[in-house]
């Protein structure tokens, strides 16, 4: 008998669970479907325009000039778009800026992070406020004050002639955008650091260096080991956010080339040219997939996500 | 406990489930309604509720119910289409594509203007900055037309996308008999857009200079080429996308190959194999790459290089005769800087309105359009903006044309959206980029 009550009992439950369940999936359907809607099949619907298959009750894609259209599905957009000289000097200024930001931002904000989470004094907590601040200044307004303090006859240039050094604005050029991004990025990228250190525990530093262990010792053999998922996760997301900027590669940048969001907003308005733009987006989406899939890669490994 | 959790659970899924149901349905209902009274009850009450739980459904729901709850409102009260004004409330929704002056123009001397004259009338203005939302709109006006139900959009203040719009059938084509005092203005003009839009005023390009650095402007385009060659780093212009100053520059100087019977075509239609005529333009610009501002830097945008003049960094660019007099007016630009029409001249043009071809109000916008070109409100935009009336010169007091003399000579026109479109492009590879190394 209580064989038969313990099973019961176990069917009970499973039943409540299962009930439990499906309410809450019913729950998060609303925003799935809006996504879906919204971004997904859109998505797909431009991803087969920039195959060929132009929509004929889309007036934005039909109207577009140059257009390559093809019965079957085919990669002749993507062709042209590699053979051009001018979308192979965009695609290679987006990586070199990309990985020469990415790697910046990592390495400022690991400084900043260490330095508040081991260091002491009234400065720590100076600093603390003030790597805070891009996180509340709008894009366009750093992006114009950037310019103000770096651009030619600005201010930089002003204190430096004071000292006597000569000076080579670097915006307008891609260092200019580099410096943008990093500016921007650094507070997300402390943060995330910020919390993995501080799970670091302090017992296994001092054993360290009870032990005779240097400060790089310390750092590169406990701390960054440690701390190798909240890196990762910053690098992940720094690269799929630089790649796809815009304002900050448009107001600071070179006239050419250009950065792929500026790319594909000239080629889509300035030269009506939506189909090359849609092609780029996807190269663009592809590439950030790649990101995406070494942070969930990262994060699953950890067994935690942020 | 669990019971009770569970029950809330479900009531709180059903209601939220039910109530986001009511509301995509009445807004997708209320969009055609058969009695304009039925339907507002229903969005009204339910987009409040769903507001707090799906914020994106709701915004397009209730997005979706004003303006058609606003459009559906006059067709209630008797339209009386004979007489110039339209009686009972109106509301326009106009759309205005360009630049922050003119949205001060409109919002803050041109639509009080009306008010007074025609109080029962609103315009609601949706300003987009240069154009950013202008392909939102056009999206918005050409789904409409495809489902079959009004836009929401009376009017527009645009650019190429009146002509492309109104060739897919979406902008109503205009004559004298809609608005009458079309006929008062130059027709070369209105035939700029096909008669898809009323060019209510005008401007062109001119170019400005620093009068006390540059004692013998240039006057003619020869010249001024010459000129920059021979001062580098004192002049300079935007990209053709980013302003219509640069654009009309280099139009001018691609102008230069093209012969004069191929001119019409350049200027109304398409024809991509002719581009080959623009080589000898862009051989020119290519050229006088070291000799612009920084060596080779581009301001992006009309009011960037009029703040570059501004700050003394350049003493000669080509800038809009509106916003080079109104930044004169604000002592924006120092006093020496004056502004000249080089021969043969830089292209200007009307800023046109189109009438949406499915707006439920085109009396009333007829009515406004008309208004807008009698010589009150034109008087208004000269005094504003520094404008050139949309009436034709002969239209307007002796002192206004005593004004514009020096700048007020012909302006040339520029090319067809297709032709810019394709110059746009261009311009950033064979001028600003780096050419490909040549096959050997």
């Amino acid at each position: 008998m209580t064989e038969t009550v313990r099973v019961s009992r176990a069917l009970e439950s499973l039943r409540l669970r299962s009930q439990e369940a499906a309410l809450g999936l019913i729950l998060a359907l609303p925003p799935f479907l809006v996504l879906i809607l919204l971004i997904v099949y859109p998505a797909i619907e431009a991803f087969t325009f920039s195959l060929g298959q132009v929509p004929t009750d889309n007036a934005a894609f039909s109207t577009g000039m140059h257009l390559i259209v093809s019965p079957t599905p085919t990669l002749e957009v993507y062709r042209q778009l590699f053979a051009s000289s001018f979308f192979q000097a965009d695609l290679s200024l987006t990586f070199t800026v990309t990985f020469l930001s990415v790697v910046l931002i990592l390495i400022v904000s690991y400084v900043l992070a260490l330095y508040v989470r081991f260091g002491s004094g009234g400065l720590v907590s100076i600093v603390r406020s003030l790597y805070l601040i891009p996180m509340f200044v709008p894009v366009v307004i750093a992006s114009y004050a950037l310019i103000t303090f770096y651009v030619d006859h600005g201010l930089l240039q002003a204190l430096l002639s004071q000292v006597g050094m000569g000076y080579s604005s670097p915006i307008y050029k891609m260092l200019g955008i580099v410096i943008g991004e990093v500016w921007t990025n650094i507070p997300f990228a402390v943060l995330l650091l910020g919390s993995g250190l501080d799970g670091l525990p302090q017992e296994m530093v001092e054993a360290a260096q009870d032990a005779g262990a240097g400060f790089f010792s310390v750092l590169f053999r406990i701390v960054v080991p440690l701390n190798l998922v909240p890196a990762m996760i910053v690098v992940t997301f720094s690269f799929i956010g630089v790649l796809g900027s815009f304002t900050i590669p448009y107001l600071l940048g070179p006239n050419a080339p250009q950065m792929l969001g500026v790319a594909m907003q000239a080629y889509f308005i300035s030269y009506q040219q939506p189909q090359p733009a849609v092609a780029m987006a996807v190269i663009t989406f592809l590439l950030a997939a790649i990101a995406g899939a070494v942070y969930v890669w990262a994060t699953a490994r950890s067994g935690k996500a942020v | 406990m669990s019971a009770t959790r569970r029950r809330f659970l479900q009531y709180g899924t059903f209601s939220v489930l039910s109530v986001g149901a009511a509301a995509l349905l009445a807004a997708c209902s209320s969009a055609a309604p058969p009695s304009p009274t039925a339907p507002p009850a229903a969005p009204t009450s339910a987009p409040t509720a769903a507001a707090s739980v799906q914020p994106t459904v709701a915004a397009t729901t209730v997005a979706q119910a004003a303006p058609t709850v606003a459009s559906s409102a006059p067709t209630v009260a008797p339209a009386v289409t004979t007489a110039a004004k339209a009686t009972g409330p109106v509301t326009i929704n106009h759309y205005l594509s360009g630049d922050v002056n003119i949205r001060d123009l409109w919002s803050k001397t041109l639509l009080p203007a009306y008010q007074k004259v025609n109080p029962s009338v609103t315009i609601n203005v949706t300003f987009s900055e240069h154009g950013t939302g202008d392909a939102t709109t056009f999206d918005r006006i050409a789904a409409a037309k495809q489902a079959g139900k009004p836009s929401g959009v009376d009017s527009w203040e645009t650019g190429n996308y009146l002509l492309q719009g109104g060739q897919a059938g979406l902008i109503e084509k205009l004559s004298p008999e809609q608005i009458p005092n079309l006929a008062k203005v130059p027709s070369a003009v209105i035939g700029q857009y096909d008669s898809y839009g009323v060019p209510y005023r005008g401007s062109s390009v001119v170019l400005a200079y620093n009068s006390k650095e540059v004692s013998n402007p240039p006057k003619t385009l020869d010249d001024l080429l010459k000129w920059i060659k021979n001062n580098p780093g004192k002049f300079t212009y935007n990209p053709p996308d980013t302003g219509g100053s640069g654009a009309a520059f280099v139009t001018r100087v691609l102008m230069m190959g093209i012969p004069d019977s191929d001119l019409k075509l350049f200027q109304t239609g398409y024809d991509q194999s002719k581009e080959s005529e623009w080589d000898k333009g862009w051989a020119t610009l290519k050229d006088l790459n070291s000799a612009i501002y920084n060596n080779g830097f581009y301001p992006k945008g009309n009011v960037p290089v009029l703040q570059t003049l501004g700050k003394d960094a350049i003493s000669v660019a080509p800038v809009w005769s509106d916003q080079g007099l109104q930044y004169l007016n604000q002592k924006l630009l120092p006093p020496e800087v004056k502004l000249l029409q080089i021969d043969p001249p830089f292209s200007g043009g009307g800023a046109f309105i189109g009438v949406i071809a499915d707006s439920q109000n085109k009396s009333a916008v007829y009515a406004w359009l008309n208004w807008v070109l009698t010589p009150e409100p034109q008087q208004m935009i000269i005094d504003t903006i520094q404008g050139y009336p949309g009436l034709d010169w002969q239209y307007m007091p002796d002192a206004v044309r005593q004004k514009f003399a020096d700048i007020a000579k012909n302006f040339s026109f520029g090319f067809s959206a297709k032709f810019s479109s394709d110059m746009n492009q261009q311009w950033y590879e064979k001028v600003a980029g780096t050419p490909p190394p040549k096959k050997s």
